[in-house]
């Protein structure tokens, strides 16, 4: 409760506060070629082949791999993009 | 499948060259295994939810992207087929096919060509192991498979390097 002769200024948060990040998985498969994946990760994230190839052997060795963090739109969209190229992608809310 | 080359005649046209007989049936069995991407396994694995948890995110997925997708993969697979109808013998006489088709049609080919894999794959529950395994058994229709996603996979491979800029030689006239 506001003490008399206190203004109180209700906290306020930036939209990018308020945008919770989202992370985009990839999940391993068997059959998908590595080199089909990496080439995927530099399609879609423009990402250099050594940073697409260190996330394709992590979905590899560990089964899945985190490949993008960020606003939940353009977690969408790489979503949607990374099923288009027929990879098991999905958007998770980050924990963090 | 050691001749086998995905090469640019000019650069407006791709050639695949060098192909096997047996490759040359897997591929023109690819529209039949293309139709296989509604079967209830091939659907899930190709049409996946965007999310674990949020079922009414998936649903929306499900509603509006997943036909958008859908539409995109048939459309990939009927420029592969209308291309196969040009693959004919080898000049001079090698015993192996060729394709001609314009480049624009590449990433056409490298998505049927993994729809058609990846169906394969979930139809015959295939695994990790019987990727890699070498001791197959001959008469089952689950080792044909595996073989046919290798023989499909070979060739996926060779557009990969071809997009990489890996394959830089040019297929002669």
């Amino acid at each position: 409760m506001a003490e008399p002769g206190i203004i109180q200024i209700e906290e306020t948060k930036t939209k990018e506060e308020l945008d919770v990040p989202w992370n985009v998985v990839v999940y391993n498969d068997p059959i998908n070629l590595m080199s089909y994946v990496t080439m995927v990760f530099q399609r879609v994230f423009g990402y250099p082949r050594e940073k697409a190839e260190k996330l394709m052997l992590e979905v590899h060795h560990k089964g899945r791999s985190l490949v993008w963090s960020g606003g939940c739109e353009q977690a969408e969209h790489y979503v949607h993009q990374l099923q288009s190229y027929q990879l098991l992608a999905q958007m998770e809310k980050s924990s963090a | 499948m050691i001749n086998l080359r995905v090469r640019p005649v000019d650069a407006k046209h791709i050639r695949i060259s060098g192909i096997e007989p047996f490759l040359a049936n897997c591929l023109q069995g690819l529209g039949e295994v293309l139709e296989q991407r509604d079967s209830p396994k091939a659907r899930e694995r190709l049409f996946p939810n965007p999310t674990t948890a949020d079922d009414k995110a998936n649903a929306e997925w499900q509603r509006l992207i997943t036909p958008e997708m859908r539409h995109l993969f048939v459309s990939a697979g009927e420029t592969v087929a209308r291309d196969l109808t040009a693959l004919q013998p080898e000049k001079p006489e090698t015993g192996c096919l060729q394709v001609t088709f314009p480049a624009e049609h590449v990433n056409a080919w490298m998505s049927a060509l993994n729809q058609a894999r990846l169906i394969l794959g979930e139809l015959f529950s295939v695994t990790e192991k019987d990727m890699n395994a070498t001791d197959l058994d001959v008469h089952s229709e689950k080792t044909l498979a595996v073989v046919r996603i290798h023989l499909l996979g070979y060739l996926l491979q060779l557009f990969v390097e071809l997009e990489s800029g890996e394959s830089e030689e040019r297929a002669d006239e």
